[in-house]
């Protein structure tokens, strides 16, 4: 228990000290976001095709997050860390010293880790979220259309809570944030609506 | 019966010592003196801010203790990202031990 204690002390000194808390939160939403939107598309776009069968749904979803995850964290991570030796290389030369085996190197590799992470699981997992009616749908426990309606009230969902979450962050109102993440994924939600539409006619 | 004393042998320690010290800014000084205060033999560390610029801070240290080693002082000092610039006071107490 002390050892954990120890771990999590070590963390929060390394997230103080890389300033990567802010960071994290900008990722985090701006990650999930692209998750539950896709997920959004795929299941509207889906619906505009007349899809029924669940499995081409999830296996297209998974692909998204697939995708999504390992480009998040990859990118992230190599981004991160371009960034992370300039400012140890900026360090090393306000100290006149080497920053080797330091607390700031070991903190900078936390960071590094840490954003791949965010960015890698963020959207992976609000995509995933979402497919989870289509997964049930495919063991017979739900139908497609119930899985469409369902998957596009989590969607939704998700963007909400994410907006309340910046809301919060932001300390203005929660609702009207949640508000506007709401209203872009309307946008996608109208245009899909409207090509499924015309393509029915 | 005479009982012949070896002379005792004249031991110094360091049990205060004043260190000018440039710093990075982060950690802050409340983790950076509770780091120093982390040592073996240390009892007391006080930290002073005394110039701040965009990346550094330049600090004055006090550590008080008993037989303070100041290479493990050193050497904590540069993995936390701060340099001693130089040792402005010392103060080092004679410690006698009686040889058996």
């Amino acid at each position: 228990m002390e050892s954990l204690n120890r771990i999590i002390s070590r963390i929060r000194l390394y997230i103080k000290i890389t300033h990567i808390g802010e960071l994290a939160r900008r990722y985090f939403v701006q990650n999930g976001m692209d998750g539950s939107m896709t997920a959004l598309g795929i299941i509207l776009g889906s619906w505009a095709a007349k899809v029924e069968e669940p499995f081409v749904i999830v296996m297209a979803g998974l692909g998204a997050c697939l995708a999504m995850g390992v480009s998040g964290f990859f990118g992230a991570y190599i981004t991160e860390k371009a960034e992370r030796r300039r400012i140890i290389k900026d360090l090393e030369e306000s100290i006149l010293s080497d920053l080797n085996d330091s607390l700031q190197q070991s903190a900078s590799e936390f960071a590094q880790t840490f954003a791949a992470l965010i960015c890698g699981l963020s959207p992976a997992l609000t995509a995933i979220i979402s497919l989870i009616p289509f997964i049930i749908s495919m063991f017979g426990d739900l139908t497609i259309w119930s899985s469409y309606v369902i998957s596009t009230i989590i969607a939704f969902s998700e963007l909400f809570a994410l907006g309340l979450f910046l809301g919060h962050v932001a300390r203005e109102r929660m609702l009207t944030y949640g508000l506007q993440m709401v209203v872009a994924g309307m946008i996608i939600a109208f245009i899909l609506l409207a090509i499924g539409g015309y393509g029915s006619i | 019966m005479n009982s012949r004393r070896k002379p005792s042998k004249v031991q110094h320690s360091i049990k205060r010592v004043v260190l000018d010290v440039l710093k990075l800014r982060d950690p802050p000084l409340p983790e950076f003196a509770s780091t120093l205060c982390s040592l073996p033999n240390v009892e007391d560390v006080k930290v002073s801010l005394v110039e701040i610029d965009q990346n550094t801070e330049s600090v004055k240290v006090t550590i008080e203790g008993r037989n303070i080693d100041l290479d493990n002082v050193q050497k904590l000092m540069k993995n936390h990202g701060a340099v001693i610039h130089s040792i402005d006071e010392v103060v080092v107490q004679k410690e006698s031990s009686i040889n058996p």
